[in-house]
């Protein structure tokens, strides 16, 4: 099959059971993606997925099979921002700035959640960020703080910085 | 050299009071005061590790990778009692990729939760029987489930009124209680006391099992190499797990390194080896490979600790205008199949001044994995049952609970008469009060009579609600601790210590209070954890202690590395060490000793550079505890609560912390612990319940889906803020422990605020939509809790 992993072709022989999260983690050593409840239940695992010809969106990996994502192209947490000045999405700057970050297990998903988040919705209100980002657990609490980081990075799009 | 002392000394961890013979450091700082100026200590310092947290790059142990690594997967028991007959690892072995099976008679010897790993009599459901390991983890996962367990089963006892019925089968040899049941503890004459109270009150509360649920299951990758074992460790004790392994596999403390980088949470749950690092060491040992063993999210619910649930029958007798006269509280608390006794009756002797108080404690043996230490274990739970009577006797006396709290203010420590170093609880109270507005409800006239307060207080679906809630936990902390910090011949500065960080921030916290010690800009300093080959030995990060015991230790080592630079900087500046300051990693002669000098400075760098390789090495230790002296964080919540009474759902609107733990180092990570035990406390108050199959003993809610625990969805507008200053006896920081208090008093604000919304108690966490509806079903009934 073929996938294209932050803007990466690769090509890969992958067995049916396969899942997308395993294809990254075992295969490509892309650890940034995190397996924690291994059913969709947490969203520690969250990628965005663009399949040819639709518009990238959240996937759990870890209950997306490989075998379904030929051709697809596919952004992790080492990719987000890579293109964006210094190499981060402001995302990642006002999550560090509001530390929206604690043991950090769930960070990658979730700065992948809220990237999806502001891509369809730039301008996000408080309800808005309570649905988008309500399937991504965080055990340490950093609610609070990932609501703050998500309205700065907002506001500095908005702006161009 | 100078020949040490040594000393005893008393320390607090997780509710129990250690005596321990510690040394006396050869010097003590003077204590930082609150008035101390501060550059770095205060300031919101960025999170030291969060850019390799938000670009993925941090590394947890199931992202170690070591080459020719095999994954495990443990075989678990399907039924909660009983004996294993017979285990087929044919079909396993037939599996594709299969390179071992690791068996009760590879594991001889090898103790785990109080028993022997791979016990063929199964004592709970989920209890590790064997494991596989494979060059996949598909290939163990599946493997492990072509394992054939033969069993014979027993009738189980897995709750504390199963395993307390007269003829209930045996969790243990021994019996069903612990050998010290029942525990008694009182002061006075509580009997006496309650027979001339003007008023009593009486309540019977439940707690739930609550799992631990971190992000990052438990897990260890293990490595043997020449007779020496590498163990990469999820774990709060890098130094617990190499004894305990040490112990295990017969070792000596220098062929076994334990090494932890970044942890995705830890909560008390992960406090020394695990069956899954015994299990990744003995495969590792069997195939000569490195072996992963990390916990499937099944695994990690059913074994790897909780919170003990409990019920506790709480009596408060008090005279007319509110002074506690006694608090008689009796408590069955379910252990599990082992783990330790987490205290709910301590906060009845600690929390109020109160002259006759007597608890009785029951630990009982239940045929389900084993309790382990859960974020303030012990006074999660008591404080439910105690501020929960607090506000019952609050009603019935028509006072304001606030009020009622303040009249019974413990201005010193009860339980053991001696002074506390320091309590601001007071303060907390006002501040806590101020900000959540709490005057307006005294405003809506008196605090409703209990006969006035049954019934909604308002008309309409929903109702809002408030209550608060007291705290304290003793978080003083306490030796042994050591730290290094070391000048590197750019200026840059290494703190080494063997502590961990959880995702508390200690990484940070500990780098700001040794750049603020010898005077350096944080952005040159960096902290070195996790390792116990290269680092000094620090304790557990557990019992809200890391700060308090190893910041003291960090603090000295740099004071001391400070001294050998002033040293060599005297030399280069042709000045005396007294006149020296050192500030922003600039060393320079200070204005006040030699006003209108011509600048003469020397940067770190250029000092580190003229050195050359002469390095820069400073010890420092963490000294005693004041004798005679209780240590303690304190606190006051006020939750308000919306309730809907026809679905019976609670929403927490608004929460208010007031917290007073001493000095803060880093306000904004302060506040994040704090936020943080406040969400734990509201999944705790509202969804968090491990429930069983009565008739089969087996878990019914082992995932992320079925046991709740809060989403963003759930936030409430959360303000968490701390009274300001600094402990100075407690320690020359002055900071105290702030993590684990935050969860205290989450359960019996909400409790209490829904209480208030619907006019009825509910005595029986979590407060579930249909405990709530049951208890407006019973509004119109003659007063009692529900």
């Amino acid at each position: 099959m073929h996938l294209t992993v932050n803007g990466t072709p690769h090509e890969f022989e992958v067995a049916g059971h396969e899942t997308l999260l395993s294809v990254l983690r075992e295969r490509l050593s892309l650890t940034g993606t995190k397996l924690s409840c291994g059913r969709g239940e947490c969203g520690a695992c969250t990628v965005l997925l663009a399949s040819p010809g639709s518009a990238r969106r959240t996937v759990y990996s870890c209950l997306t099979l490989a075998a379904a994502c030929e051709s697809a192209s596919v952004t992790t947490i080492e990719g987000l921002g890579q293109d964006g000045p210094g190499g981060h999405h402001p995302l990642q700057d006002a999550f560090i700035a509001h530390d929206a970050v604690q043991c950090g297990f769930c960070t990658p998903g979730q700065l992948l959640a809220a990237a999806a988040l502001l891509e369809e919705t730039p301008s996000p209100s408080a309800s808005d960020i309570r649905v988008a980002m309500s399937g991504n657990l965080c055990r340490c609490g950093t609610y609070p703080k990932i609501v703050l980081a998500i309205q700065e990075a907002a506001r500095r799009m908005a702006h161009g910085a | 050299m100078a020949r040490k002392r040594f000393v005893s000394t008393k320390v607090e961890v997780e509710g129990r009071e250690e005596t321990r013979i510690v040394e006396v450091p050869e010097f003590e700082p003077a204590p930082w005061t609150a008035d101390t100026p501060m550059d770095v200590v205060g300031q919101c310092v960025p999170r030291m590790d969060a850019l390799e947290k938000v670009t993925g790059q941090a590394i947890f142990t199931a992202d170690v990778r070591r080459t020719g690594m095999l994954h495990a997967h443990i075989v678990r028991a399907p039924i909660a009692h009983g004996t294993v007959t017979n285990i087929d690892f044919g079909g396993a072995l037939e599996v594709p990729g299969v390179r071992a099976v690791l068996a009760r008679e590879d594991v001889e010897g090898i103790r785990y939760d109080s028993g022997q790993l791979f016990d063929q009599t199964i004592r709970f459901a989920g209890q590790p029987l064997a494991a596989v390991c494979a060059e996949t983890p598909e290939a163990a996962a599946r493997a492990a489930n072509a394992v054939i367990v033969r069993v014979e089963s027993k009738t189980h006892a897995v709750s504390i009124e199963a395993a307390l019925a007269p003829g209930a089968p045996l969790v243990r040899a021994k019996g069903n209680t612990s050998k010290h049941s029942p525990r008694v503890m009182e002061r006075g004459d509580a009997d006496a006391a309650m027979r001339t109270a003007d008023v009593i009150v009486r309540r019977e509360y439940r707690t739930p099992t609550a799992l631990h649920t971190a992000m990052e299951p438990h897990g260890a990758v293990a490595e043997w190499s020449g007779g020496q074992l590498t163990v990469w460790e999820s774990t709060q004790g890098i130094f617990n797990t190499r004894s305990d392994l040490a112990t295990a596999f017969g070792l000596k403390l220098t062929q076994v390194r334990v090494i932890k980088d970044h942890m995705g949470g830890g909560f008390g749950a992960k406090n020394g080896a695990h069956a899954s690092t015994y299990i990744a060491v003995a495969l590792a040992h069997k195939t000569g490979a490195p072996v992963r063993c990390v916990l499937d999210r099944e695994g990690e619910q059913v074994d790897s600790g909780n919170r003990s649930a409990t019920i506790q029958r709480v009596t408060i007798g008090a005279t007319r205008e509110g002074t506690l006269s006694a608090i008689v509280a009796d408590a069955e608390i379910a252990m599990g199949v082992g783990g330790w006794f987490a205290s709910p009756a301590k906060i009845y002797h600690e929390m109020y001044a109160c002259p006759n108080v007597r608890t009785t404690e029951t630990f009982v043996y239940t045929h389900t994995g084993a309790m382990a230490s859960f974020r303030a274990p012990g006074h999660v739970e008591g404080a439910f049952g105690l501020e929960c009577t607090m506000d019952a006797l609050a009603r019935e006396l028509a006072i304001d609970p606030l009020e009622l709290r303040r009249r019974n203010y413990a201005d010193h420590d009860q339980e053991k008469s001696r002074p506390y170093s320091e309590k601001r609880l007071d303060e907390c109270y006002r501040l806590g009060a101020e900000r959540f507005g709490w005057k307006s409800l005294s405003a809506l006239g008196s605090w409703p009579s209990a006969a006035e307060s049954r019934g909604p207080r308002a008309e309409g679906r929903f109702k809002r609600g408030r209550g608060m809630s007291s705290i304290c936990w003793g978080a003083g902390g306490g030796p042994p601790a050591y730290a290094t910090v070391r000048m590197n011949p750019d200026g840059t500065i290494d703190v080494l210590t063997g502590s961990q960080d959880l995702g508390t921030g200690a990484r940070t916290v500990l780098a700001q209070i040794a750049a603020e010690a010898i005077g350096a800009n944080i952005q040159d300093v960096r902290t070195v954890l996790g390792d116990t080959e290269r680092l000094p030995y620090t304790s557990n990060s557990w019992g809200s202690q890391t700060t308090a015991s190893v910041g003291p230790a960090v603090r000295m080592a740099a004071e001391d590395a400070k001294a050998k630079l002033f040293e060599a900087a005297s030399q280069m500046l042709d000045a005396s060490t007294e006149v020296l300051e050192a500030r922003s990693s600039v060393v320079r002669i200070a204005e006040s000793r030699e006003p209108r000098a011509e600048s003469r400075e020397l940067s770190f760098a250029e000092i580190g550079e003229r050195l050359g390789d002469i390095m820069i090495l400073g010890h420092g230790s963490r000294g005693p505890n004041p004798d005679k002296t209780a240590m303690c964080a304190f606190g006051a919540q006020f939750a308000e609560v919306e309730v809907d009474v026809e679905t019976g759902r609670v929403r927490v609107v608004r929460f208010v912390a007031a917290h007073d733990s001493g000095r803060i180092i880093n306000p904004r990570l302060a506040e994040s612990q704090l936020e943080g035990g406040i969400l734990q406390g509201i999944g705790f108050a509202l969804f968090e319940e491990r429930v069983l199959d009565a008739a089969l003993g087996l878990p019914l809610n082992p995932t992320m889906h079925d046991y709740k625990i809060p989403t963003l969805a759930d936030l409430p507008e959360i303000e968490a803020f701390f009274v300001t200053g600094a402990d100075t006896v407690a320690n020359h920081i002055g900071a105290k422990g702030l993590a684990e208090p935050p969860i205290i008093g989450a359960a019996p604000a909400i409790a209490n605020a829904v209480a208030d919304a619907i006019g009825v108690e509910i005595t029986e966490l979590p407060l579930t939509p249909w405990r709530v509806l049951a208890a407006i079903a019973v509004l119109g009934r003659p007063s009692g809790p529900v």
